[in-house]
């Protein structure tokens, strides 16, 4: 390419005339340079070609676009962020007492919490049509710690912003905001959160929406059981996830017949005087779970505003807990509580 | 329900701010129409975001911006290189309607439209190196990481740009400059 019969000094050179020429050359090449255009006519033509060359250049790099060009384009850009972020998911998959959890969450809240089985990419969140998902995040890694905390026992509550998308419908999210009311330590029922949202025929629906929990820990399905307190399901078939996280909250439950142990809870059927009963009070007992609600402490009855029925007297005649008519201990139940 | 949870997003309007307009005029000069360098402003900045929780908080955000918006473009050449071959005819048509409108004609000289035209023809990775240097004023080391290469060979991608150019230029009258020495 390079012109023929150049001579070498000449060719050698042109690198570092280039270089001077435009403004690039160190102050040494620079040097060099400027001593062989003195004595080369040829290499001082190049030189003052190329600064020319140079000189056009600077020309362009002054010109800019229609300023409307550029801020048309900027205004679409932060129209379309702003439509990525709704849409955007980030996630994480973490290790937890439980097995791995994916916890996924929007600029909104969190939006997912899911027990995995297999590959992350098995998770619901790819399923779900209108998300664009990013993995990790600052704040997802505290929502884990939190977590552990919480399923360690030295947490109650997980006060996380959520973010329903997921649900399939405003019934179903008026389900997961009923069930979200359910304080730690105590259970309700499907028919009891039925009756909460205002629909009491709608058991079976409450429970196909709890089965789509897309927060379950965050929303406490668990907490919630069948009409005769049988655990009925959780996450599929995995009955016993329930029961440990039943156990860390202190509820006792009967592991061989998957249920919880009734007869060792506190009991409160609504009345105006908000009391809450122990078990053998009248025939509190062998009322359905629709309206019933159970606790697993006295205390965490209490700091639900309720107070000991003044029959029954709970106050003085605690239920006790793994006396020999009560039900066998869960597994690893009052694990890390005070 | 309550306040947001914080995905370290803040600060992404600042650069959006700070850097699109920049950007956006790099893509300009390398993509054909306005309405591509539109687009693909748009992709960089979308990449940017949802990389953004990579992005160490000494970074140097324009050298990160400029090598998502090089890489970005260097993927619209290859398709438009495919597309282009497939559609040679409309490629020709393209080319001089671009070079006939109205934005050649608002171009102030002959030689400028010239040199426009040269760094167009250059080859892709010397019109960036060019374009990143020339244009932009960037670091050969920052220019290196955009295109994959060491600083060495993107400051020799410059010199055979500048080069070319000046070979295309060739029988044309430049403005003059002041003497050498």
């Amino acid at each position: 390419m390079s012109k023929p019969q150049k001579p070498p000094t000449c060719v050698q050179i042109e690198p570092d005339l280039i270089a001077a020429a435009t403004g690039e050359a160190t102050g040494e090449a620079d040097a060099r340079v400027q001593t062989h255009v003195a004595t080369c006519r040829s290499c001082r033509d190049d030189f003052t070609r190329y600064r020319a060359v140079d000189a056009v250049v600077g020309t362009l790099r002054g010109e800019t676009p229609a300023a409307a060009d550029a801020d048309a384009a900027r205004a679409r850009l932060v129209a379309r962020l702003a439509d990525l972020k709704t849409r955007l998911v980030s996630y994480k998959v973490f290790p937890s007492p439980l097995g791995p959890i994916l916890i996924a969450a929007s600029e909104h809240g969190v939006a997912l919490v899911e027990y995995l089985r297999g590959a992350a990419a098995d998770s619901r969140l790819f399923r779900m049509g209108d998300v664009d998902t990013q993995e990790g995040g600052g704040a997802l890694e505290r929502l884990h710690g939190e977590l552990l905390d919480y399923l360690a026992g030295r947490r109650t509550r997980l006060e996380w912003p959520l973010d329903l998308r997921f649900a399939r419908s405003d019934f179903e999210r008026a389900v997961l905001q009923a069930t979200a009311a359910v304080p730690y330590g105590a259970v309700s029922s499907y028919t009891g959160i039925a009756g909460d949202i205002g629909k009491p025929s709608a058991v079976r629906a409450v429970a196909q929406a709890l089965r789509h929990n897309p927060v379950p820990i965050v929303v406490p399905c668990h907490r919630i059981v069948g009409i005769d307190g049988d655990l009925v399901g959780y996450a599929g078939d995995r009955i016993g996830l329930k029961e440990r996280l039943l156990a860390v909250e202190g509820v006792p439950t009967v592991h061989e017949r998957a249920r919880i142990a009734r007869e060792a809870m506190y009991h409160y059927d609504p009345n105006p005087d908000r009391q809450y009963c122990v078990p053998t009070c009248g025939s509190i007992f062998t009322r359905p779970l629709g309206q019933v609600r159970l606790f697993a402490s006295r205390e965490l009855a209490e700091t639900t505003g309720l107070s000991p029925c003044v029959d029954c007297r709970p106050d003085l005649q605690p239920v006790l807990h793994g006396g020999p008519e009560m039900a066998p201990k869960p597994p690893d139940a009052r694990r890390g509580r005070a | 329900m309550g306040e947001t949870v914080q995905l370290d997003e803040a600060g992404f309007e600042t650069i959006v701010a700070t850097h699109h307009g920049e950007i956006y005029r790099y893509l300009r000069r390398l993509a054909w129409r306005a309405v591509e360098a539109d687009d693909l402003s748009q992709e960089t900045f979308l990449r940017a975001y949802r990389a953004r929780q990579r992005l160490t908080p000494d970074a140097n955000v324009r050298a990160w911006l400029f090598a998502i918006a090089t890489n970005v473009f260097r993927n619209h050449a290859r398709s438009e290189r495919r597309r282009r071959a497939a559609h040679d005819t409309v490629r020709v048509t393209r080319r001089e309607l671009e070079l006939d409108g109205p934005e050649a004609e608002a171009v102030a000289g002959q030689v400028r439209t010239l040199t426009e035209q040269a760094i167009r023809g250059l080859p892709l990775k010397q019109r960036l190196a060019f374009t990143l240097r020339k244009m932009h004023e960037l670091d050969y080391e920052v220019i290196g990481q955009s295109l994959d290469c060491s600083p060495e060979s993107a400051r020799a991608h410059v010199f055979h740009a500048l080069r070319k150019i000046r070979t295309m230029l060739n029988g044309h009258a430049l403005p003059p400059t002041e003497p050498t020495r």
